[in-house]
């Protein structure tokens, strides 16, 4: 599917106008149909009854408007939403990977919100969330969707491995040397991986990557998207720890999908990982290990900066009338009510402080589920998950996750190396 | 002396068969446990369910459209294996029957399709089915997948090894090529029309981008789509999963068991050819 999105490339910009970018209409006077990309709906189970239940109450809201919600899985976003483009039926408004965003906007004319929607209503609605979270869904300065569905990083742990390990569970680790210790103890004293992270594997992205490096002072690029620093000495001090919990045995390479199995079963120590996946660990330890989660780990005194993983909503349609309905939507998936229901029923991070403390919406639920509060806490220090540059974003992707994985768990212990020669390829790989 | 021989040999195959068969066996029997498995035990090591339960088969039906898109993957499998038996019968009966101009290379252009993936090709048949208003409509489905070149070349493979002297005195009987095709070969070559029935069926019944590109909607999409819909970003749900997975491969082991006699024949003429 990467080879065909890369020969379409080139049909996809003479397909599409670019066309200066006017403001959406002012309201909607007649019934307009809109085509609604989400992946949550290509899921069984809580993300799709969710989502169904956000485009009922709006559709009740909103006669006028009918919203066709076409499931696509999140891996296969992209090549639908430029095959539907070439074939004049793209979507008109889209959930996107934020790792996707920047090649979307780059290569499909898609309108900044700045550009389209009036100022007034737009900082009206901006006004009610976290600032941080604003800014997930901005690329190059302007912003082109709202952030929608995403997590931080959490640190899950099995307090009965703890235990057996002679570790203190309500004292879970809070730095890296911290989490380090724990592995090591977890694994000698039985036998399980002490440690597993969600930062390698074929489908992990670099959304837990970048966090991980930043929280050590490092990046993987410069601010403007131009330069690869995934080989500085920050980045090399931050993999150089996992090297040693691996090189240990504390810390086998597994795939995302077997390392959330091993930690669900009780076989695992600590699993650092987005909190999405906390509802399937939960499954799995009901009635056989007491799970518990703490913050992502930090390197010594300085500050954790968690990114987060997740998707941004983004206007695709150049129609004044349907952009003005596919905002409309896009305000209501992201209103207090939205957030309400993308948490408590989800299982995603709030984005909106009145939706967090207002009794009406999620107080009630966040008492009763102190397990997300980790989570809000880290929206204070979220950075954002930057998508890579160029329409070779995802060939950058491999060169650089392939060659952290390598430095922490192939043989070659000179990590420097590994790291240069792979960031000179990605360089090379980076639109001048 | 003979006997003894005789029986120590015969052992061996069984041998090499029997862990064959456990290894073939295990992955179904592993499928079929697990989703009998209650969900905090579904990781559990034990080659069968501790505490058996269907409750994995009730959330999966509630939670998808599984009738459906059962139904809409029967239809599609079934009509698009027929349209590619028809098509290649007729293609290959042309190919071994007759010489015309340009046949080897229009042979060959077959041959060649066949090594063309259906990925290379798929967005152009989208286009244009997007162009003919058949989006989200299962006949959109069926059209691209009404030819099969590796359907044409294996028909005339076991075309062109059928006994000429059969299909002369047939024509010496008065009957026409259409009468020889259907009366004479077609009923000779059951197995391997009923091996590449088998073997079309489940690749279309397998078929996963072409539906997902082109259906918008659970209840006009097929069941592959579905199974992946257990696959999610916030953990996969192995017992519906592995539910929604059995109910999905009970149509083709029920086929095969059908077929199975002109399936080992096939295979074994096959071998002795």
């Amino acid at each position: 599917m990467k080879t065909v999105r890369h020969l379409l490339l080139g049909a996809i910009a003479a397909a599409l106008p670019f066309p200066a970018f006017a403001q959406m209409a002012p309201a909607i006077e007649e019934p307009v149909t809109i085509r609604f990309y989400n992946y949550n709906l290509a899921s069984a189970g809580l993300g799709r009854e969710g989502t169904l239940e956000m485009l009922g109450t709006f559709a009740e809201a909103n006669p006028l408007i009918n919203v066709e919600g076409v499931p696509v899985p999140s891996s296969e976003v992209m090549s639908r939403v430029q095959a539907d483009v070439i074939a004049g039926q793209g979507p008109d408004i889209a959930q996107i990977i934020f790792a996707d965003l920047g090649y979307l906007v780059e290569n499909f004319g898609v309108p900044a919100l700045d550009d389209i929607a009036p100022a007034e209503e737009l900082d009206e609605h901006l006004s009610g969330m976290f600032p941080r979270g604003i800014e997930l869904a901005r690329v190059d300065g302007d912003l082109y969707g709202l952030a929608y569905v995403f997590s931080t990083p959490v640190l899950f742990y099995n307090a009965d491995l703890f235990i057996e390990a002679g570790l203190d569970p309500d004292q879970p680790p809070r730095t890296w040397e911290d989490v380090s210790a724990a592995a090591i103890a977890i694994h000698e004293a039985t036998g399980n991986p002490g440690l597993l992270t969600g930062i390698f594997g074929p489908s992990a992205y670099d959304w837990l990557y970048q966090g991980f490096l930043r929280s050590n002072g490092g990046r993987v690029m410069s601010e403007d998207r131009g330069t690869m620093m995934f080989a500085e000495p920050e980045a090399v001090e931050a993999l150089a720890t996992l090297r040693a919990i691996a090189q240990a045995g504390a810390m086998p390479l597994v795939p995302s999908s077997s390392a959330i199995e091993a930690m669900s079963s009780g076989n695992a120590g600590m699993y650092l990982q987005t909190s999405a996946v906390q509802g399937a660990l939960l499954r799995g330890a009901e009635g056989n290990f007491d799970l518990r989660a703490a913050p992502m780990p930090t390197f010594g005194d300085q500050q954790a900066t968690p990114t987060n993983s997740g998707s941004a909503l983004v206007i695709m349609t150049q129609d004044p009338v349907r952009q003005r309905a596919a905002w409309e939507l896009m305000q209501h998936l992201t209103s207090d009510y939205g957030y309400t229901v993308i948490t408590s029923q989800i299982g995603y991070v709030p984005l909106r402080q009145n939706a967090v403390t207002s009794e009406e919406y999620l107080a009630p639920f966040l008492r009763a589920n102190p397990v997300v509060q980790p989570n809000i806490d880290q929206l204070d220090s979220l950075v954002p998950w930057v998508p890579l540059p160029g329409p070779s974003y995802r060939q950058i992707l491999t060169v650089m996750m392939n060659a952290s994985e390598q430095a922490v768990f192939g043989a070659d212990d000179n990590i420097e190396t590994i790291l240069a020669d792979a960031q000179s390829r990605a360089q090379s790989l980076v639109p001048r | 002396m003979t006997t003894k021989t005789a029986t120590g040999r015969g052992w061996v195959p069984h041998a090499v068969m029997i862990p064959l068969a456990i290894v073939s066996i295990f992955p179904v029997w592993w499928m079929f446990v697990t989703s009998l498995r209650p969900e905090n035990d579904i990781y559990s090591s034990l080659p069968w369910p501790g505490s058996p339960t269907l409750d994995n088969y009730t959330y999966a039906m509630d939670s998808i459209a599984v009738w459906p898109m059962l139904r809409n993957t029967a239809i599609y499998a079934v009509t698009s294996t027929l349209a590619q038996m028809l098509t290649a019968v007729l293609a290959a009966w042309a190919f071994v029957r007759w010489r015309f101009p340009l046949d080897k290379l229009l042979f060959a252009l077959i041959a060649l399709t066949w090594l063309v993936p259906f990925q290379v090709v798929m967005i152009p048949n989208y286009i244009l089915v997007s162009r003919l208003g058949l989006v989200d409509n299962l006949l959109a489905l069926l059209l691209p997948n009404m030819v099969s070149a590796f359907a044409i070349l294996l028909l005339v493979q076991s075309m062109r090894s059928f006994p000429t002297e059969v299909i002369e005195a047939a024509e010496m009987d008065g009957a026409g090529h259409w009468r020889v095709l259907w009366r004479v070969v077609v009923p000779n070559l059951r197995a391997p029309l009923a091996a590449l029935a088998i073997l079309l069926f489940i690749s279309t019944w397998n078929d996963y981008f072409w539906p997902l590109l082109l259906t918008r909607s659970e209840n006009s999409t097929v069941i592959q789509i579905g199974i992946q819909m257990f696959l999610t970003e916030e953990g996969n749900q192995w017992g519906p999963l592995m539910a929604i997975s059995s109910l999905a491969c009970l149509p083709v082991l029920a086929i095969y068991i059908a077929l199975q006699r002109q399936v080992i024949d096939s295979f074994v003429k096959a071998g002795m050819r």
